[in-house]
């Protein structure tokens, strides 16, 4: 379970990020009405030759399957960005993408 | 979970750098802020999450539908001309406040985009925080026509 999909453009000085996560994002609330596992992402990091360009602290009011786009500068087409996100069982993922 | 690795600035590091951003602060806003996560309205989860102070108005655009027909997935995009470290998003919609607190590098371009869930028509509320260290917020009500939170 669970694959992301990472879009990952650079055009005039700008890299853009599409982010596409697995995870039902399903909270405390949620998991009472529905009868479903309490599952949730708890953080996302984006890197870039090692270093951090974006994370995100997230709970489960996020849309299911949760989708971020986000802009840095500094880095160039050709240029790798990692994604890595881990849930509330502590359940790590990661992927990458070359910049294009 | 790897953490951020701390940059060492030799000259050669230096020079090698380019113009890619320095680390990020080590805040992991669900271990440092965990209250906030747990606050039913905005205010309190604001207050937890940042402090009580002043935020300023004015400086960031919320692009959001006025009338959001899927309550599950409603686009939050969120503009800025000012250098932010951290743009977080609340609402009223659901049984508790706090959706995301994103953080950015240096060289972030605020531009940013997610999709939350709202059981019903609320007030989105975002709060960000500038290098500058000030607080800046904005507010945009949602309408909803269907919940999207298993309401």
């Amino acid at each position: 379970m669970g694959s992301m999909k990472i879009k990952a453009k650079f055009k005039d000085g700008v890299t853009e990020v599409k982010l596409l996560l697995t995870s039902p994002m399903v909270g405390k609330e949620e998991a009472e009405t529905k009868k479903v596992p309490v599952s949730y992402l708890t953080h996302v990091t984006a890197k870039v030759g090692g270093k951090v360009v974006w994370e995100a602290s997230t709970g489960p009011f996020l849309s299911k399957d949760p989708y971020f786009m986000f802009k840095f500068k500094g880095a160039k087409a050709g240029d790798e960005i990692v994604v890595e996100t881990i849930d509330d069982k502590g359940k790590t993922e990661s992927d990458k993408d070359v910049i294009k | 979970m790897q953490r951020r690795k701390f940059l060492s600035l030799g000259a050669a590091a230096a020079a090698a750098m380019t113009v890619l951003p320095a680390t990020l602060s080590a805040t992991d806003y669900r271990k440092t802020a965990a209250k906030a996560w747990e606050a039913a309205g905005s205010k309190d989860a604001i207050a937890a999450m940042f402090g009580g102070g002043a935020m300023i108005e004015g400086q960031l655009e919320i692009k959001a539908p006025k009338l959001a027909e899927n309550g599950g997935a409603v686009p939050i995009g969120i503009k800025s001309k000012l250098a932010l470290t951290t743009v977080a998003i609340f609402q009223d919609a659901n049984p508790r406040s706090a959706v995301v607190v994103m953080e950015m590098a240096d060289n972030a371009v605020i531009d940013l985009m997610t999709k939350i869930k709202m059981r019903k028509t609320a007030n989105v509320t975002v709060v960000a925080k500038g290098k500058d260290g000030k607080l800046y917020s904005a507010v945009q009500r949602v309408e909803v026509s269907i919940g999207g939170c298993g309401g």
